[in-house]
């Protein structure tokens, strides 16, 4: 250990170079991975915040719950057999505030049941980014496809769908809006749920896929951040490689005078662990300080259990790529290195 | 005392479809307190011999005794062990690490050899052998702030730090002008001495001779 910092030390500007690689890439990989969980949320941060359980659809919908329709037999059935079930449906659409701007919303309507917010005829609770726009409680809002009128109750956090804020509504109003007597879901909580004739199930993951563009756009920031993941342990595997070939001579010469090879690779671990971690703890630090000063409007999300499952997992790749690289040591003959003259 | 016995050492490399034999079967007996130089044309065999006696690389044939145990027996972590704490190697070049300290040389090397001194008395036997070798004043300097002979005087010091029986020395002073040669000669010569070490050496420099308690002449894979 006492050599591998020596050498840190003794080279700083080498290692610096590489701790800010690794940390502009770690930096970028929170940043994305808080993008990426802050659009989640925006998307669908409704069913995200479900808890475990089974979704189902109807098999003609092919997997697209915007095209679902649960039979209303079925659906008494089934909660009359699960209580704890609720069915929902969920329509983009629009309403105009007091002073007749229109508020993009995702109009959510549900059973009675505590999974969801249950109003009453006329009324509307809202996602809280609505008072944000300046819609208070009290507040008169207008459809032009329901006859009636909503009347603001309150707010909820973290309800949005389809990058839009949630607004929960009556069901009768929704059937009056939509023109459809039907519920889009059945949802079931829980982990042993039955199958149900006529319907498909999905998990909470799988439920998330069904909804348009939610896959695309996590898939692409996932592989984002997946490469930068990949791309820092392949830095370290050719940073440690190209060290090491530099360094086969002085190599050569330890393990001539009886080091061990372990002790050649626990120098380069060291150094990675090193250097790893101090890059890791400065973007750790300016992307939380990020997450505090983040515009307002923009989707981001980065929780420290994220960030503290990125983190192990640059250390792992870190040290596989490393590793590898490592492996050009067990090859050194020390004859070889003697030969070679001085370092 | 006869510490290191070498007997019917063989060494042969296939190129391609021919055999080429390097040594023919040498018989060589070290002993303790001693300088034995190995001399001879170049491709004699004469590095060959020493880098085999010292373990870094195998014998085809014969056996090489150690304190009576056969090293060409021995498992490659028996023979590393051996290396780390009963052999010390000076080299053509002086191969210090760039990054520590002259100091920290003798230190690193005390670490390998594993040896049972707490960090007191590692700080002492340093100070002793920088003062044994003369170089007690640049115990801070690093490496390329060294001059030629300075470098090889650490090399040197690196190599007894740890008391080991046996001293390899591939030509030890092929790298420096002739006053500098003269005085890693003596400081050898001197060490040998004092130590009870048993040195080989191997050198094609006929002013190093004198220095020499036995000269061995090698030609074309045997002792002449």
């Amino acid at each position: 250990m006492k050599m591998a910092f020596k050498e840190m030390k003794k080279s700083k500007s080498k290692f610096l170079i590489l701790g800010s690689i690794i940390f502009l890439v770690s930096f970028l990989t929170f940043i994305i991975s808080g993008l990426a969980n802050g659009l989640s949320m925006d998307n669908a941060a409704l069913i995200k915040n479900m808890p475990s359980g089974h979704y189902y659809l109807n098999e003609d919908a092919n997997a697209k719950y915007n095209l679902s329709k649960i039979d209303e037999g079925l659906q008494k059935d089934v909660l009359a057999e699960h209580p704890e079930a609720t069915a929902f449906s969920i329509q983009m659409g629009f309403f105009n505030d007091a002073e007749d701007k229109q508020h993009s919303v995702a109009f959510v309507t549900s059973t009675e049941s505590d999974l969801f917010q249950y109003v009453k005829d006329g009324e509307i609770v809202l996602d809280r980014t609505l008072e944000k726009e300046g819609v208070k409680v009290g507040d008169i809002l207008t459809n032009n496809q329901f006859s009636g009128d909503f009347k603001v109750i309150g707010f909820v956090d973290e309800q949005k769908y389809s990058h839009a804020p949630v607004a929960f509504i009556n069901q009768t109003n929704y059937q009056e809006m939509y023109r459809v007597m039907e519920m889009q879901t059945l949802f079931i909580p829980g982990k042993d749920v039955p199958a149900i004739s006529g319907l498909d199930s999905f998990t909470n993951k799988g439920f998330l896929d069904t909804i348009p563009s939610y896959s695309a756009e996590q898939m692409s920031l996932n592989m984002i951040i997946w490469f930068l993941v990949i791309i820092s342990g392949m830095l370290f595997a050719i940073f440690f490689y190209m060290m090491n070939v530099q360094k086969i001579g002085l190599y050569g010469i330890l393990k001539a005078i009886g080091m061990k090879t372990i002790s050649l690779f626990q120098m380069i671990w060291y150094q990675m662990i090193a250097i790893t971690a101090v890059s890791l703890v400065i973007s750790i630090a300016l992307s939380q300080a990020f997450n505090l000063v983040a515009p307002e409007g923009m989707p981001f999300s980065l929780t420290m259990n994220t960030v503290l499952t990125l983190s192990a997992v640059f250390l792992v790749v870190g040290f596989i790529g490393a590793t590898i690289s490592g492996f050009q040591i067990k090859k050194i003959e020390p004859l070889q290195a003697i030969q070679q003259g001085e370092m | 005392m006869e510490t290191f016995i070498i007997e019917d050492v063989t060494k042969s490399f296939q190129n391609g479809e021919v055999e080429a034999k390097i040594l023919k079967g040498v018989n060589l007996t070290l002993t303790e307190g001693e300088i034995t130089a190995l001399v001879g044309p170049s491709g004699s065999g004469k590095s060959t011999i020493l880098t085999i006696a010292a373990g870094l690389q195998k014998a085809s044939g014969g056996q090489i005794l150690f304190d009576g145990d056969d090293m060409t027996a021995m498992s490659q972590e028996n023979i590393r062990k051996v290396r780390s704490s009963e052999f010390g190697f000076v080299f053509q070049s002086s191969h210090l690490v760039p990054f520590l300290t002259v100091e920290e040389q003798l230190d690193l090397m005390l670490d390998v050899a594993e040896t049972k001194m707490d960090k007191k008395q590692q700080k002492e036997e340093i100070s002793r052998i920088l003062k044994l070798v003369g170089m007690d004043h640049r115990k801070d300097a690093y490496p390329p702030s060294l001059s030629g002979g300075e470098k090889q005087r650490v090399a040197i010091a690196r190599a007894i730090i740890h008391k080991p029986k046996i001293l390899f020395a591939d030509e030890p002073t092929a790298s420096l002008d002739t006053k500098r040669k003269k005085e890693v000669m003596e400081l050898i010569h001197e060490l040998t001495k004092s130590l009870g070490l048993t040195t080989l050496m191997v050198t094609h420099d006929d002013e190093m001779l004198p220095y020499a308690d036995r000269v061995i002449t090698m030609r074309d894979g045997v002792i002449v």
